[in-house]
């Protein structure tokens, strides 16, 4: 069952670029990464689907239901982690946070101690006095303690220390298989690859591909650096299937998809001092898929 | 209910501040009251000695002026001003505020809609404001009973002292769709002492010329404090007038908040 259909989804800002035909789904009980640089439309989507902005054209669905026209039901299932938090600055964490529960009914009191026990956060001192790391927990608790079916993480990381960060995404796994599915954004490749199973990839308003992490990093992906005792010359491995071809001196090095016997025949053919063969890290794939296309 | 306490306790304070600072104008204007009343020849030459189109635009109404009534008339201009200043900036604040705190975004993926976002807070401030009137008349009603010279008609007081609850109903519903409709106000207080002095200058001029149609350019001029006292009532067209002005900034509030798009920070 999907719980996130978005289907081509286009919002245009006048002159600047919105996004432009989106459409993925995000399946019940998964960690979707959705994944992209600064400016890509990450953003855009994420607040359409939260109903904040209105869509051009197209239209998106959660638990099936239409986003922009049961916006306040599906509200009381998703747990929304703006990248920038700000909040009500003259109240305290407790108080902002029992006014944040006031929303959904139900008793949050024990969910929220649990998280902010876990997130080392005092209830007691006022949200004016917070560090911008202190004042992303009260985001998170925030966004968690109703216990959401859906947690929509708009790069949550930022101003978080790496042992905050664990257990942050500790909580997250925990949440997560509990039954909440998650829609995570982020620009960091690494945290993606850490937690997800299926990222989507999103450039310049346009998504590039959908795929699972294991499928982006399967076996069909090499990188292969090659030492020769004599510079090659400079096309000889420029065959189909390579990708990123690079020759310095003596060293050639390359991605490569494709049956690995033609090249291995290649390399058969010259005199070789050393060769590497290495499965590239998502950085490379990401890199991979934003260089194809400009 | 709990937008519109929050909201409440937010406005608390200014409100406190606003209903004290009222208080006190009309307190000290009306303590002036027993010594201006015995000097009252003497304050009605130097008065006439004046134009009348500056004795108009003060507010000033030399037939009335020292009985009660008609004195009060006078700090009324000016508090009706410090109130219209007060309503504005809650009016622009409804909305304005969570963009400038940013706090849209943890307000708008709460299990609500729009319309009901927009009703609490438009009811938290309609409260602080008719909390605001209460006090204030208050104090003004005591106050005037402390230092008549004689006996005065409390209804008339009453409807003179409503002119400020009035004013201040459209200068909030003026706020609320200046804010709904800019985007990202910068600053509160420049935006509303900016329209409400403007307003308050463009009445000033309008009264000066005697035009019966331009008095609807300014809603400080709706209603005529002479005709309320002369007539035991309101002047039915400027109600009107203000009531339409008053729905229509509401609805077409709604109608663009709820369909505007709430774009980060």
């Amino acid at each position: 069952m999907n719980v996130i259909e978005i289907k081509n989804l286009t919002k245009t800002y006048g002159k600047a670029r919105g996004i432009t035909d989106i459409s993925f789904n995000v399946e019940q009980g998964e960690i979707f990464g959705f994944i992209g640089p600064n400016g890509a439309g990450k953003s855009t989507t994420i607040r359409t689907l939260l109903s904040l902005i209105y869509p051009t054209s197209g239209s998106a669905t959660i638990f099936g239901k239409d986003c922009i026209q049961f916006a306040p039901e599906i509200k009381k299932e998703i747990g929304y982690l703006p990248s920038e938090v700000f909040y009500y600055d003259n109240m305290k964490v407790k108080d902002l946070l029992k006014y944040s529960a006031s929303f959904y009914k139900k008793d949050c009191t024990k969910r929220i101690k649990e998280l902010a026990e876990i997130m080392d956060l005092d209830l007691n001192k006022k949200i004016d006095d917070l560090s911008l790391g202190n004042k992303k927990k009260v985001g998170i608790v925030q966004g968690l303690l109703h216990e959401p079916k859906l947690i929509i993480l708009d790069e949550p990381t930022s101003g978080l220390d790496p042992l905050m960060q664990q257990k942050f995404f500790d909580i997250l796994e925990e949440e997560n298989k509990k039954g909440a599915t998650i829609l995570f954004s982020s620009h960091i490749l690494s945290e993606v690859q850490r937690l997800c199973n299926r990222v989507a990839i999103i450039k310049e308003g346009k998504i590039v591909t959908v795929e699972k992490i294991s499928t982006l990093k399967e076996n069909n992906y090499k990188k292969l650096k090659i030492e020769t005792k004599a510079p090659l010359e400079k096309d000889y491995f420029q065959i189909s299937g390579v990708n990123k071809l690079e020759v310095n001196d003596n060293i050639t090095s390359f991605l490569f998809r494709g049956n690995i016997n033609t090249v291995m025949k290649k390399i058969a053919d010259i005199e070789i001092a050393n060769l590497w063969i290495e499965e590239p890290d998502l950085e490379e794939i990401f890199m991979h898929y934003y260089e194809k296309e400009a | 209910m709990n937008i519109f306490l929050h909201e409440l306790r937010a406005y608390r304070k200014s409100t406190i501040i606003w209903s004290i600072s009222l208080t006190l104008i009309v307190v000290f204007y009306l303590s002036l009251y027993p010594s201006f009343a015995h000097d009252a020849e003497e304050f009605t030459k130097i008065l006439e000695g004046y134009p009348e189109a500056i004795r108009n635009a003060i507010g000033i109404n030399l037939g009335g002026f020292f009985t009660i009534l008609g004195f009060y008339c006078f700090p009324l201009s000016f508090i009706t001003l410090c109130g219209a200043i007060q309503a504005m900036n809650l009016g622009t604040s409804i909305v304005s505020k969570e963009v400038r705190e940013k706090t849209a975004d943890f307000l708008l993926t709460k299990p609500v809609t729009r319309t009901r976002i927009l009703t609490s807070k438009l009811l938290a401030v309609l409260t602080a404001i008719v909390l605001t009137n209460i006090v204030y008349l208050a104090a003004a009603s005591i106050m005037a009973f402390q230092v008549k010279t004689e006996d005065f008609s409390f209804k008339l007081f009453i409807m003179l002292s409503l002119t400020l609850f009035f004013v201040q109903l459209i200068f909030l519903a003026l706020g609320l769709i200046i804010s709904v409709i800019v985007s990202k106000l910068k600053s509160v207080l420049t935006v509303s002492l900016g329209t409400v002095f403007a307003f308050y200058f463009l009445g000033m001029l309008s009264s000066t010329s005697g035009e019966e149609a331009k008095r609807y350019i300014s809603p400080f001029k709706y209603f005529d404090t002479a005709y309320i006292m002369k007539h035991a009532s309101y002047e039915s067209s400027f109600l009107i007038a203000g009531a339409i002005i008053i729905i229509l900034a509401i609805v077409a509030s709604y109608f663009v908040y709820t369909k505007k798009d709430i774009h980060a920070v």
